[in-house]
């Protein structure tokens, strides 16, 4: 075996274990640093601290199990925001999967809050501080829809309450009483928001994205038509960060948590590239000589 | 008849799909909002059930063949079966006629949901970073100004994302960022004004009954 065949041709199956080690070995063993938290996130957690009191905002679960451990952090982490500002959050999905994970983070958040309020007025409570108004297919209709009334659009919620008789829909009609919708997904939705939503009713948009797909939605920050940005587990990590040293809210950060994981994986893949192209350029090289 | 009420149809609520976005007035926004709100839900729910229906038969027709993998679309249809039942007699959390727990096994839409789907769905996405992994060891090669340009630019911006690239040097985020903000979105606007030209053309051809290939029967 040559120097450019153990440069050029390592066991896919080496590459698998060493990629295993260093994802799960953080997991293992947890530790959260800070992290720099960058202009996009900065600017979505400013337009969710800046919504006015009499208006909500609208958290779009859009992401799915596969896409769960990039998003579900950012999930908690703006919810954990609003209750603190007493933001008024209404929650819907697009779609019909992210549904039993939407209901998830509002049960965990709400009852974080709940375990440490003392007084009705401290807690978070169903009807009053948040409600979640389920699925409504096809996306078209409640993006178009809630323009115009959002009580018209979902006529019951993810329960199975009129929402004509919520505390909440009573004062929130349509956009006009949102302030900001954050859309947390794994696909196109956070642009059917601005191409629909935004162009008709003037409805402000923030997203929350998966990294994979960070490159397309960079254009819509640019021209502000989102009003903020949070790109992956790095993205959750600095809404976390954000949190807890504007708000002083210490809890489990667990994109924080992943990030050893993530870097550790990128650290690996580069040195792969690296090995790989080393190989490449000695069998260049040697070729070159050779002719 | 059979292929013009669908061009026509077609061409009808096309057009009073673009008129609201135009026209403000009252009495054409009120039929935007019923055709949405109420004709649209209903053709929603018939292509519910025209793809479920579709999907059925694909793998009915499949067993029937012995097509490859043939034995994968009786798991298909079985968990198709068990988990309709269960959801439509059982509830979402257990609460309809159809008894969802034996013992302490409860087997409701929301417990299968949490403790089947939402592990393979991570899993099936977690083995991605493996074979990304793989590949990008394989395949990934400074062959040429390009792709040695790509190439630096993916370490950057694979390094600036993380903690790490801030403890390297504090203007590797930065200029991370700045990759992601300036070339990144001049690449990324121009494919998209090409995708909406694409699109804008595509839509005006469908709605006028130039593009047919949609009613099959290719382009004739």
């Amino acid at each position: 075996m040559t120097m450019i065949d153990v440069l050029t041709k390592i066991d896919r199956r080496i590459i698998y274990l060493i990629l295993f080690s260093v994802v799960t070995l953080p997991i293992i063993f947890p530790s959260a640093r800070s992290v720099r938290v960058m202009p996009p996130v900065e600017k979505l957690y400013r337009a969710i601290d800046e919504i006015p009191e009499e208006k909500a905002l609208i958290i779009d679960f859009d992401y799915d199990p596969q896409t769960l451990p990039e998003i579900e952090p950012m999930a908690f982490a703006i919810l954990r925001h609003a209750f603190t500002k007493r933001i008024k959050v209404l929650a819907i999905s697009l779609y019909v999967q992210p549904l039993g994970l939407a209901q998830n983070a509002l049960v965990n958040v709400a009852e974080e809050f709940n375990t440490r309020a003392s007084t009705q007025e401290d807690s978070i409570i169903y009807g009053r501080d948040y409600v979640f108004l389920g699925w409504q297919p096809p996306p078209l209709i409640p993006i178009l829809g809630m323009g115009e009334s959002i009580t018209n659009v979902y006529k019951t919620d993810y329960h199975g309450n009129r929402t004509d008789t919520l505390p909440l829909m009573k004062e929130i009609k349509n956009y006009g009483d949102v302030g900001l919708l954050v859309s947390l997904s794994s696909g196109d939705p956070p642009k059917w928001w601005v191409e629909y939503a935004q162009n008709r009713f003037g409805l402000k948009v923030g997203a929350g994205i998966t990294a994979v797909s960070a490159s397309e939605f960079y254009p819509y920050l640019q021209t502000g038509q989102f009003s903020g940005l949070m790109v992956g587990m790095k993205g959750a990590a600095e809404y976390e960060e954000q949190v807890e040293t504007e708000l002083g809210i210490k809890v489990r950060r667990k994109a924080s948590e992943s990030l050893p994981s993530l870097t550790y994986a990128h650290v690996v893949i580069i040195i792969f590239i690296v090995i790989g192209n080393t190989g490449y350029f000695i069998s260049r090289s040697k070729q070159r000589r050779s002719q | 008849m059979k292929r013009n009420l669908p061009l026509l149809l077609v061409f009808v609520f096309g057009v009073l799909g673009i008129i609201p976005f135009i026209i403000p007035h009252p009495a054409v926004q009120t039929t935007d909002e019923f055709l949405r709100n109420n004709l649209l839900k209903i053709l929603a729910a018939f292509a519910l059930i025209l793809g479920l229906g579709s999907l059925l038969r694909v793998h009915m027709d499949k067993i029937r063949r012995k097509g490859q993998n043939w034995e994968y679309s009786w798991v298909l249809i079985g968990t198709f079966a068990i988990t309709s039942i269960i959801g439509l007699f059982g509830g979402v959390s257990g609460t309809g006629i159809l008894p969802t727990r034996i013992g302490n096994f409860a087997f409701d839409i929301w417990t299968i949901y949490f403790n089947v789907e939402v592990p393979l769905g991570a899993a099936m996405f977690a083995l991605l970073s493996f074979f990304m992994a793989s590949a990008a060891y394989r395949a990934f090669r400074a062959r040429s100004a390009e792709a040695t340009l790509l190439l630096t630019a993916a370490f950057i911006v694979m390094l600036g994302v993380l903690p790490l690239g801030n403890d390297i040097s504090p203007h590797l985020p930065s200029f991370a960022q700045w990759i992601m903000d300036v070339p990144n979105v001049a690449g990324q606007r121009g494919i998209l004004f090409g995708v909406a030209l694409g699109m804008l053309a595509t839509a005006l051809k469908i709605i006028l009954g130039i593009e047919r290939s949609w009613l099959g029967g290719g382009g004739e």
